[in-house]
This record gives structure tokens, C-alpha cells and sequence, in this order.
């Protein structure tokens, strides 16, 4: 089988990091999207980038595109032939049109009935051709973070294009795709790294992607992201081993130094040793987020030395190390500098200025929220039981967003939390108080670790709840993709924090009672604002309970749709359920139950009057539910969930003796109510766990 | 090389470009791109080349003189390449060589930090260059100037020269940099960032500094008034706004709750000058573009400065 191979190349300025993963991914969709819908089988597809370069490319394309039939609809049957069957000029006109002949029209059911259809024939044109066409519509469709303008101010891209190459062929490129995007041609030659060897690349002749990415790299250029990421994990390894540490892994900041570069160069410069006084976390940050460096580890604790990415595979002088090091001890020096001011004035003397932050423009400032969080984690801590002393609960809510008037988080602001807790903790606040500062925006994810301490998991939950009211309460909800305060994190954190501290208090009241705190900014009613809040910390307990402790979906909303609020206890209570669901009992159960909602719901309940009962499945099913009620009672107490859904198991053949026999919408009106409220305890009992009538009847 | 031979060079580089090698504004402003020549000429279709020193003032990065990085005022190289040209990476590389930065030996990296001034309501897609790790310019394409969308787009490259002249003399301290002469940065300009920070943190009266801000907003809106505006004069009223508010702000003198509304207030002023300004312009004919009846190209942005063919 003939195959032919297909590259093109954008070679612009340089890239955002953060744009090219999500540009790689829609290049490889678009095109094998675009290239199945064109008829083609059997063929690969792949995207890469480097800083100045977008590349795609594909393999197994026939020089032709195949031929295609495409099946198109035309008139009804009824209007396409008369009474003696022959074709109408309807009929006619529609298979000149398809240019097909008459006698070739097949009837096949339309969405409004039987029609006629034509199969047309769509004989295949050169590949370089569609392909071309394929580049003009998918490069434009490209969604980037923040698209641009330059020079005319004619074309809208993520950077400007200076240079596109396309080739086609059977072995070798031997052809050239026409390609125009942005006012700029395609050609057949490309460019080398800009320092390396920034002469003319002619690609003709060159046998496929394998031998273009070979003589890119041969003029400095590595083109699949994760080559250069494994060479400068690689190249750090050995640099780390040669001065005797280790590398603190960074898997995150690995994937966009390889994202920065074309060349994956790597150097180690060190660090003064006067530096490595200042805390652990600000070395980090400093390196790591604005200097975008590995850091080393000697025995757990950073090394004085750092490892810089840089677009060049050597560093014939020494420059860029030496210069990496002076930015580095100049960053470092600035640390240095804001962490003496800050320290000469305690964290504790700051609550004046903190008067001044904005949290947010409708809800004040972070001193009122200090207060509010205060006021929540108090009742939390309360109804959680912890027994925490309330005067570091609120020495740790006076101190907590101290630290945004530092000079440090000013200048490092993804240090908010650390240095409130490192500066409590240099001024002698006790282990508590500072852990629950320093911890107060753990956990970030699904993943690392939650906040050390009873004192500090309170503390998060309180200020994120806040967040989360007060925000909705002001109208700033969360819409689609748009989530400008993290939201979303902020509740999935409560839900986690809850579910694993674990606190046990009831969300639902804790969510109420913190926008109770800040009804002066609620503008909608109150009612809307408090269900809102519930529902959306509602969705985060059903991410967390299918993602982390991984039930099903309908176990999930079994479980929800009973109660939920405690979260270790809801969490419990799926994991139980998600363990006993298997068992056959329940696919009988989930349909009996069902019915009892159903009826429960659409005749309310009445009232139960037990002696009017007496019908032996009538009989047999009240002793059965109060049996039922008090082993759930038992078991509830034990918190041994699965017992107690074992035992509403047993309600299953009462349950269908019940509807078999006894006719519950009856004449009679009063054993009609009788029944229903003897349906209603049913109810009652089961939602105590869960409700099983959201479980399929497999 | 000290810091005069790096301002005379670049501004013998990008005039030999040529951009006009303008001199700063002659008002304390907090960056080169509220200069006329970078905040009105970019506006509109007429091509442009500028160059200039700008003396830039942010009070409240003051440091006493004790930082040795951080300056309560501190010199841009400002170029405005308008309409971007295509070799605009290459021009600015060039101008790197002729500081005697050999690509051959140093790592330049373009890495993305796009930036944005809601005092001017503009903002920008580009840069920060990296020379072995320091950031050493301000790379911008600039999208929106006073609310305006622009049409051609200018390149604003903008060189921090204290921290390009400490990096070249490998100076950790910005005060022990050469700056010619035979003398330091430091005994140039030591005391009057003594001097400067004391007053922006100690001593302004933020009540004169609050009173003032709102005459010359009445003054600019004076200005703007007429049906033939005053563009200059009002724009120079909304940057003494706008300094008025940095130094307020660092006297610690501006609640949260008005933070917003003043800076609104100045970017009221700077939008109605960029209207103003795009109208006169309009009104002169642009004669700042080619023209086309007699073939000659006006403005100095001249052949060499095509835009994107």
C-alpha cells in the first residue's frame, strides 16, 4: 500500500508556555478529525511545538484521497413517482442534479418519511490539496488563552507567523502544500535555532518526519516536547549528582521549562551560602516561581545551588550561568531585604493596615473577614465537638490574612499563608496557631497534604465557606469556564478538609450560617442564596465521593438524594452502599422502593393508624419496618453503615408481598391514609442511608 | 560599558532606525509609555519611530537608597516601532550587539508577560527578555491605548537601563553601578532617592496632593472642553493625576473603597485626551501618512518600516 507523509511547520515568535499544550492537543484532534471526515483510514497524527515553532504531521496518506459515496436525500416517494410507478419530473430533476441516473435512485426512510436518495460519487482529489485546505480552516480555529495583533493589525494569532513550511510525499517530501494562513505563504525550507544555526533549511528530499526532526536537531532543535523534557530531566540528574543532591522533584515546572526552549539546555549555578538563612519556602519560591529554576536537595534541605533552563546546549564563556546567578542572588537579595523589614514589625501589630485590604470591592475588607471567620469557625469548632480553646481559635483568625501587608507576600504573593505562619511561628505563637496560618490554603488539589492540625482544618473550612457565601450572597457565581475567584476550589477544599480531618459537622448548616454572617451583602433573597451555596457544595461532595472515594455516579446520588452534610459520614455511608450494592437483594429493593417514593410523593403521606391494618402483608410489613427501624438505630450508632443497609434489605420480600397483595389507593379513605403512612415510615427509614430507588434494577 | 555610553548607544542605534531620538517628558510620569510620544502617537493609522530616555517615578517602590535593586525612580529606554515591523525581534536582537551582547555566547529568551495599564486603559501582548536569566526588557505589542483598539500595531520595546548597566558591569548593587563621568550611580542619585522616598513615605501633604487631584482633573476637563480641545495640556493634567495618586497611594493615603474610582477618574481623563487627540488628527489629515498623489512616503517611519508586507 501506497503512503505518503505530510508536514507542516509555523515558525513564529516566541510562544506562551501555557498556550502550546492545549495547541498541540487541538492540532492532533482537528486533523484526524478532518482527515477521517476526507475519507482517509489507517493514518497517524501528530502535533508538537517548540517555543518558535507549531508542527504537525501525518503518515499513511494515499498520494489521491480516496474516493468517496455520499448518500443524498431527495423528494418523498410520493412526489418523486406517479400512480404507474414511472418517475416524476421531481424525481428526474433531482437525479440529473446529483448527476446519477434515474434507475439508480434507492427509497430510504427521511427524517419525515420515505424519500428517494442518490448515492453520488466524490472521486478522490491529490492529498496536497485537501490537506492545504485542512491547515487554512484548522490553524484559524485555534483557541488560544490571549490572542494578538501585530504590524498591520490585520490577523489575530497567538504570535506572529513568519514562516510556514508544507510538504507532501510518497517516501520524501517531494511536493509543496499550498498553504496561506495570515498573510504569510508556505514554502519548503525552514530555519534552524536562532543561535545554533539560524541558516535556511531546505526540507525537500528529506525522508519523512523522522529524518526532519533529525536534521532539526542537528541545527539545535529538539521538537517533541517530551525529548527535551527527558533530556533536561536527564541533564539534571547528572548536574545534581555531580555536587553530591538530589533533585526536588518538580514534574510541573519540568514540563514548562521544556515548553520555553527549542535547545533543552541546562546549567547549575550556586547560591551564596548567606542565603540558604532565609526559610525554606521563600529559597523555593524565589527560585522556582520567578526564576523558574530546579531546586537541589542535600539530606531534605535545599542545596546552595539551582538549576537554570536555557535555549543553548553549552555556555562557552560561563555568561549564563554567571548571569542566572546574579539574578538569582539579586532575587534572593530582595527576599533578603523584605524579610528583615517585615520582621521588624510583629505580624500581630499589622491587624491597622490590614483595614485597607480589599478582599473584595462588595464584601470589605480582609480585617471584616477575619472577624466573619472568626465568628464561622467558632460555631464549626462547636458543633464538630473538637474542644479546641477558643482563644487560639481566635488568636489564629486575628492573625491569619496578617500576612498580606508584608512587604514579602507584596512582592511573592503565592506566599500568602507560608509567611503569616513563619513569622507567627519566629514570634513564638504556639504550634497550633501558627499551623493553622501557614496552612490556612491547604489543600490545594485532590492531592498533598491537608492542614496539620484540628485548629487548622476549622480554620480553612470557615474562611473558604466564607469566600464561597459571600461571593454568591454578592451575586459573583461561577458560570461555565468562568470561575474568577476559584469557587470551585474553595468548596471541593471544604468538602476534602471535612471528609478527611475529618471534621464532622453538618455543611449544609455551616454553608447557612455563613451567609447569615454576611446577609448585609447578600442582594438576592436570602432563601435563593443559602440553596445556591448548597447545591453548588452539593455537586463538589459528588465529585468527591465518584473521584477520591470512588463510587459510581448512581451510589453517589443514592446517597445525596437521602442526606448529606456530615461529610465523613456521607462518605461512609457510599462506600458502604457502593460494597453491598452487588448484592441481589438490592436490585429488588432499588424497584420496591421506587414505588414507595412514588406513592409517597404523589398521595402525601396520611396518618398511621395501625390497627385499621389487616391484611397479613400488611401486618407482616409494619413489623418488618419496625424492626428495621431499630437495627438502623443500632447500626447508626455504630456507624456500621453496611448493617444498617443489610437490614433494609430485609424489607425487600415484605415489601413485594405488600404491593402483590394489598391495594394501597383504596375506597376506603382512612386505610388508604393508613397505608400510605405505613409507605411513609418505609421511606423514612431508608433515607436515613440512602435512597436506593436511584440505583439501577440490574 | 556605564550607563551614559549604554543611553548614548541605544539611542545611536534606534535613531540610525530611524526613530526620532525625542527627550523625556518633562513631567514626573510613572513609565516612558505615558509620554505623548508613546500614549497619543500610537493611536491611529499614522506610522511612527520614537526613542527616548524616561526618567520614570513609582514612589512607593522607594527603598531609602537601601535596596540595592529597588528605585523610587529609575531610567526606561523607550523605543516605539509603529507599525510593528516584521523584523522587529531582529532589530531589537541587533541592538543587544551593539552593547556588545554576542548572541553566540549569552542566552536571550523571549519568555510571554503581557502587560496592561487600566490608568491609561491600555494594555498589551509580548515579552519579558531574558539575557542569561535577567530580565533585562519589556517586549509589547500594543493592543489598546485609552480604550481604543490601534490599528496598525506599535512594538514598544522598553530597556531597564539601571538593571541592563548593572548586569553588563556585573554590579550587585545598583548604587556602586558607573554611571560615567567618573562617578557611581550612587553619588549621582543616592541622596535624592533618600530624599524622594522620605517624602513619598513621610512627608507628602495628602491633603494638597487629594486637593490637587481634583483641580487638575477640573483643569483637564477645561481643556477638553472646547470644540478644538487642548489635547497636550489636558493629558498633561491627567498624568499629574496620575502621579498625584502614586504618591498618595504610597503614603499609605488611599482607602480600598476609592482605589477603583481614582484610578477610573484618571483613565476618564487619559481616554477622552486619546479621542481628542485621534479627532485633531483626523481633522489635520493624518499628515503623517504616505501619501499617495505624489508617491513620496512622509514620516519617518519611511520604506524601511513596510509593517507586514
Amino acid at each position: 500500500m501506497n503512503a505518503g507523509d505530510f508536514l507542516i511547520e509555523l515558525l513564529c515568535e516566541e510562544i506562551p508556555a501555557n498556550a502550546l499544550p492545549s495547541i498541540r492537543q487541538q492540532l492532533a484532534e482537528a486533523f484526524s478529525g478532518e482527515l477521517t471526515d476526507a475519507g482517509y483510514q489507517g493514518f497517524t497524527v501528530g502535533a508538537l511545538s517548540t517555543v518558535r515553532r507549531i508542527v504537525v504531521h501525518a503518515e499513511g496518506l494515499p498520494a489521491m484521497q480516496p474516493d468517496r459515496e455520499e448518500e443524498v436525500l431527495g423528494p418523498s416517494v410520493r412526489a418523486a413517482f406517479s400512480s404507474d410507478n414511472s418517475p416524476t419530473p421531481a424525481a428526474l430533476g433531482f437525479a440529473k442534479g446529483q448527476g446519477v441516473s434515474v434507475d439508480s435512485l434507492r427509497v430510504v426512510q427521511g427524517p419525515k418519511g420515505e424519500v428517494v436518495a442518490a448515492t453520488r460519487q466524490m472521486p478522490g482529489r491529490p492529498t496536497p490539496e485537501v490537506l492545504g485546505e485542512i491547515c487554512e480552516r484548522v490553524f484559524p480555529a485555534l483557541r488560544v488563552p490571549k490572542a494578538m495583533r501585530w504590524g498591520s493589525g490585520d490577523y489575530t494569532f497567538v504570535r506572529p507567523v513568519h514562516r510556514i513550511t508544507a510538504l507532501f510525499g510518497e517516501g520524501a517530501f517531494t511536493e509543496k502544500v499550498h498553504v496561506s494562513l495570515l498573510d504569510v505563504g508556505s514554502n519548503c525550507s525552514t530555519v534552524g535555532h536562532r543561535v545554533v544555526s539560524p541558516g535556511r533549511i531546505d526540507l525537500r528530499g528529506a525522508k519523512g518526519f523522522a529524518a526532519y526532526a533529525k536534521t532539526l536537531a542537528e541545527a539545535g532543535v529538539v521538537v517533541e516536547p517530551e525529548g527535551r523534557r527527558r533530556a533536561i530531566e536527564e541533564r539534571a540528574a547528572v548536574l545534581a549528582a555531580e555536587v553530591g543532591c538530589e533533585v526536588r522533584l518538580d514534574p510541573g515546572l519540568l514540563a514548562e521549562m521544556a515548553e520555553l526552549v527549542e535547545c533543552p539546555g541546562l546549567l547549575r549555578g550556586e547560591i551564596a551560602a548567606r542565603f540558604l538563612d532565609l526559610p525554606e519556602e521563600v529559597l523555593v519560591t524565589t527560585l522556582r516561581h520567578h526564576q523558574k529554576c530546579l531546586v537541589l536537595v542535600r539530606e531534605g534541605a535545599v542545596a546552595p545551588f539551582f538549576l537554570a533552563v536555557c535555549d543553548r546546549p553549552d555556555d562557552p564563556e560561563g555568561h549564563v550561568r554567571r548571569g542566572n546567578e546574579w539574578v538569582v542572588g539579586a532575587r534572593l537579595a530582595d527576599a533578603a531585604f523584605f524579610f528583615d523589614q517585615d520582621r521588624k514589625k510583629p505580624l500581630a501589630s499589622r491587624g491597622e493596615a490590614l483595614a485597607n485590604v480589599v478582599f473584595h470591592q462588595k464584601l470589605g475588607t480582609f480585617a471584616q473577614k477575619s472577624a466573619l471567620v472568626e465568628a464561622l469557625a467558632g460555631q464549626i469548632a462547636a458543633e464538630a465537638g473538637l474542644g479546641l480553646a477558643p482563644e487560639f481559635l481566635a488568636r489564629a483568625c486575628s492573625l491569619l490574612k496578617l500576612d498580606l501587608t508584608t512587604a514579602m507576600v507584596g512582592e511573592f504573593p503565592e506566599l500568602q499563608g507560608v509567611m503569616g505562619g513563619i513569622y507567627a511561628r519566629l514570634e513564638g505563637e504556639s504550634e497550633e496557631v501558627w499551623r493553622a496560618v501557614a496552612d490556612q490554603y491547604v489543600p490545594v488539589g485532590l492531592e498533598g497534604p491537608l492542614p496539620r492540625g484540628a485548629l487548622a482544618a476549622v480554620v480553612g473550612v470557615a474562611d473558604r465557606l466564607d469566600t464561597v457565601a459571600g461571593l454568591f450572597g454578592a451575586g459573583e457565581v461561577p458560570s461555565g469556564s468562568k470561575d474568577p475567584f476559584a469557587l470551585r476550589r474553595a468548596a471541593l477544599a471544604v468538602v476534602r478538609i471535612a471528609a478527611e480531618a475529618p471534621l464532622r459537622c453538618d455543611l449544609q448548616e455551616a454553608a447557612h450560617r455563613a451567609l447569615l454572617l454576611r446577609k448585609e451583602t447578600v442582594t438576592g433573597e436570602m432563601d435563593a442564596a443559602v440553596s445556591a451555596v448548597r447545591d453548588f457544595l452539593e455537586e463538589r461532595v459528588r465529585y468527591y465521593l465518584t473521584t477520591v472515594a470512588g463510587v459510581t455516579a448512581e451510589v453517589a446520588e443514592a446517597v445525596l438524594a437521602a442526606r448529606w452534610g456530615v461529610i465523613p459520614e456521607d462518605v461512609a455511608r457510599a462506600r458502604a452502599l457502593e460494597a453491598v450494592r452487588g448484592e441481589d437483594v438490592f436490585a429488588s429493593l432499588a424497584v420496591a422502593f421506587k414505588r414507595v417514593r412514588n406513592m409517597v410523593s404523589k398521595s402525601g403521606e396520611g396518618r398511621f393508624v395501625g390497627q385499621l391494618l389487616h391484611e397479613p402483608a400488611e401486618k407482616e410489613l409494619v413489623a418488618a419496618v419496625s424492626r428495621a427501624e431499630k437495627e438502623v438505630q443500632r447500626t447508626m450508632e455504630r456507624a456500621d453503615y453496611e448493617a444498617g443497609l443489610r437490614a433494609l434489605a430485609k424489607l425487600a420480600v415484605p415489601l413485594d408481598t405488600f404491593f402483590t397483595d394489598v391495594l394501597v389507593i383504596c375506597d376506603d379513605e382512612n386505610l388508604r391514609a393508613a397505608r400510605l403512612a405505613l409507605l411513609a415510615r418505609v421511606e423514612k427509614v431508608f433515607l436515613r442511608l440512602a435512597d436506593v430507588s436511584r440505583l439501577s434494577a440490574q | 560599558m556605564d550607563l551614559q555610553s549604554l543611553i548614548l548607544t541605544l539611542s545611536r542605534f534606534w535613531g540610525d532606525r530611524g526613530c526620532v531620538v525625542q527627550q523625556a517628558y518633562d513631567l514626573e510620569v510613572g513609565a516612558g509609555t505615558m509620554h505623548p510620544e508613546t500614549f497619543l502617537r500610537v493611536l491611529g493609522p499614522e506610522p511612527y519611530r520614537v526613542a527616548y530616555v524616561q526618567p520614570s517615578r513609582r514612589p512607593a517602590d522607594a527603598r531609602f537608597g537601601e535596596n540595592p535593586f529597588r528605585f523610587g525612580k529609575h531610567f526606561q529606554l523607550q523605543v516605539i516601532l509603529k507599525p510593528s515591523p516584521e523584523d522587529v525581534q531582529d532589530l531589537y536582537l541587533a541592538s543587544l550587539v551593539a552593547l556588545g551582547i554576542e548572541p553566540s555566547v549569552h542566552d536571550v529568551r523571549f519568555e510571554e508577560d503581557n502587560w496592561e495599564s487600566p490608568t491609561l486603559g491600555a494594555w498589551g501582548v509580548g515579552w519579558q527578555v531574558l539575557l542569561d536569566g535577567v530580565e533585562i526588557t519589556q517586549f509589547t505589542y500594543f493592543q489598546q491605548a485609552g480604550g481604543l483598539d490601534l490599528k496598525p500595531i506599535s512594538a514598544e520595546l522598553t530597556y531597564g537601563l539601571e538593571r541592563i548597566a548593572m548586569f553588563l558591569q556585573r554590579k550587585d548593587s545598583g548604587f556602586e553601578m558607573e554611571w560615567g563621568g567618573g562617578l557611581t550611580y550612587g553619588e549621582v542619585r543616592r541622596q535624592d532617592e533618600i530624599e524622594l522616598s522620605r517624602y513619598a513615605f513621610e512627608v507628602a501633604d495628602v491633603a494638597m496632593l487629594r486637593r490637587h487631584f481634583g483641580d487638575w482633573e477640573r483643569e483637564a476637563a477645561r481643556c477638553l472642553e472646547p470644540e478644538d480641545p487642548l489635547v497636550i495640556p489636558a493629558l498633561e493634567a491627567a498624568l499629574k493625576m496620575s502621579h498625584l495618586f502614586n504618591l498618595m497611594d504610597a503614603r499609605g493615603a488611599i482607602a480600598v473603597t476609592e482605589r477603583v474610582a481614582l484610578i477610573a477618574r484618571v483613565r476618564k481623563v487619559a481616554q477622552r485626551c486619546a479621542r481628542a487627540y485621534l479627532a485633531q488628527r483626523e481633522r489635520l489629515g493624518f499628515p503623517l501618512l504616505p501619501r499617495e498623489d505624489n508617491g513620496a512616503s512622509k514620516g519617518n517611519a519611511g520604506q524601511r518600516n513596510g509593517g507586514r508586507r
